[in-house]
């Protein structure tokens, strides 16, 4: 098998021993490049992308030892392999120019056998490192395939969320939706479910990245308001959310897995402001009034999916206009910041209480900001969801069922 | 992962062995714990003394656990922190499992229990 040509600078000054090694390497299937001094050699490595250097310690304008700390100082993305020629009597330099990074040492004089020894080491070496360039690269393209499929998820994903900032039978909604990876294992939706009730959930699926959301997409193409419409009313025609849960709690328990979700979900009365919710394992909602006083929404509730024969309860709490519920997943309150402290309840409380001083509107941002802030920047470990609803004063409601 | 105490009689002692069980670490737990399990255990307490923070991934293992026991046998949980009783609380862990405040008491009461 006959070697790759590989470039090789010969460094040495001695033009008779330059053209003898040069004629050597030439003879082993390399490309030998001359160079009469360091400076010579340090131009040609740069130029001619040779990654073995033959050098003499003892050159005019910049030594062997030079060399090597000029060629180390430069990147190039590549290694230069540097093998130095010495006397039998410089051994105490050897010491420094391995120091200073050489790989390598021929005493000159040596038989050509031991050069083609040096060489073919080197050679190995660099045919190693290019290997790993190799698989580093296929890893890399293949990363670059998976993350551009991630993000083409993600935005599938965010397509299932509602507009931001929506107007739905006078209640102004908004939210913020920060996956911890590309992708979320949250999901949410508002929406009218026929002209009196509007329906929203909050999903929080179990762990996160690309499994989790899986499930959350899933859910999200399932609980739409035609599902609510479905499950989420009893035979009379009264709001009956724990039923849906309970629906769904039957439909994930059959899963052989760990995987659960937790959710929050509720229809309003447009016109008396009546909440109907259940609660199953989604941290409480905060409700603040019009003048500021905030007050938790839930005392919990059994997680879906988790046990087939857990029970779900309604809850009733009354919106009254000019006032905010705002949904927030426990990727707030368990968010911790430098010293492993978690952001906490209180605080996720305290944010939301910035209304009505802050618009609705805006609390989900704010939120975020706090975090942001909390964790000093650092991204959250987990998914975050914030879901705030404004029950607007009937003058500046636009009915929009 | 985990560390394990055997008390008379046949009662198993686990410490997750980790100060956050969360899904770094989920699977590895329930899998040693399950290998417990496979290897005869059936009265277990995992004792939480060490654990600041538990969070969905760990919960789902510490059930997976439970179901996995069924009724072959007893999982009590000891020495949860206040941040995981509220979680416990709101996903109504505490009607699922019996806590106890620590493993002395836990101990105890599964002593009696047999």
């Amino acid at each position: 098998m006959s070697l790759p040509r590989l470039k090789i600078i010969v460094a040495e000054d001695s033009e008779l021993q330059r053209l003898y090694l040069c004629s050597l390497i030439n003879e082993l299937g390399y490309h030998a490049i001359e160079a009469e001094d360091g400076h010579v050699a340090l131009e040609l490595a740069v130029e001619t992308g040779a990654q073995i250097v033959i050098s003499d310690l003892q050159m005019p304008k910049l030594d062997g030892i030079g060399l090597t700390l000029k060629l180390r100082e430069l990147d190039l993305g590549y290694y230069i392999h540097v093998i130095m020629l010495t006397g039998a009597d410089e051994m105490e330099n050897r010491a420094e120019a391995l120091r200073v990074g050489a790989d390598d040492f021929i005493t000159k004089g040596s038989s050509t056998a031991m050069l083609k020894a040096r060489i073919r080491t080197a050679t190995r070496l660099i045919n190693h490192a290019a290997e790993l360039a190799e698989r580093t690269r296929v890893l890399k393209e293949a990363n670059e395939r998976i993350e551009e499929d991630l993000r083409a998820a993600a935005a599938a994903q965010r397509q299932l969320l509602p507009n931001l900032q929506d107007d739905i039978m006078g209640f102004e909604v908004a939210s913020a939706f920060v996956p911890s990876a590309i992708v979320s294992g949250d999901m949410f939706g508002c929406f009218a479910l026929n002209e009196a009730k509007l329906g929203f959930y909050a999903v929080d699926v179990s762990g996160h990245g690309v499994h989790a959301s899986l499930l959350s997409v899933a859910i999200g193409h399932l609980v739409t308001p035609d599902y609510f419409r479905t499950h989420a009313f009893d035979a009379n025609g009264r709001p009956d959310p724990a039923n849906m849960i309970a629906v769904l709690n039957q439909r994930f328990s059959l899963s052989e897995n760990d995987d659960y979700f937790t959710m929050f979900c509720g229809i309003i009365d447009k016109t008396s402001g009546h909440i109907d919710y259940c609660q199953a394992g989604y941290p409480s909602a905060f409700y603040v009034d019009r003048y500021g006083s905030a007050m938790s929404v839930g005392d919990g509730g059994f997680p879906v999916g988790m046990i087939p024969t857990a029970t779900y309860d309604n809850n009733e709490h009354h919106f009254d206009t000019g006032a905010a519920l705002v949904i927030c997943s426990d990727a707030a309150a368990e968010a911790e910041n430098i010293s492993r402290q978690p952001f906490g309840s209180t605080r996720v409380r305290d944010v939301a209480q910035l209304f009505p001083s802050v618009r609705a509107n805006k609390i989900p941002n704010e939120m975020v900001r706090a975090l942001n802030k909390w964790r000093d920047g650092a991204p959250l470990e987990d998914d975050l969801t914030v879901v705030a609803l404004e029950r607007k004063a009937s003058h500046d409601t636009h009915q929009n069922t | 992962m985990i560390h394990t105490k055997t008390h008379d009689p046949n009662i198993t002692v686990i410490r997750p062995g980790a100060e956050r069980l969360t899904a770094v670490n989920a699977k590895a737990f329930k899998d040693e714990v399950t290998d417990l399990i496979n290897g005869g255990a059936t009265q277990l307490i995992v004792d939480f003394k060490d654990v600041s923070f538990l969070d969905s991934s760990g919960l789902g293992a510490l059930v997976g656990v439970l179901k996995k026991i069924g009724h072959r046998g007893e999982l009590s949980i000891s020495g949860l922190s206040s941040d995981v009783q509220q979680m416990f609380r709101i996903c109504r862990m505490d009607r699922v499992f019996t806590v106890y405040d620590d493993v002395n008491s836990a101990v105890q009461s599964m002593a009696e229990s047999q």
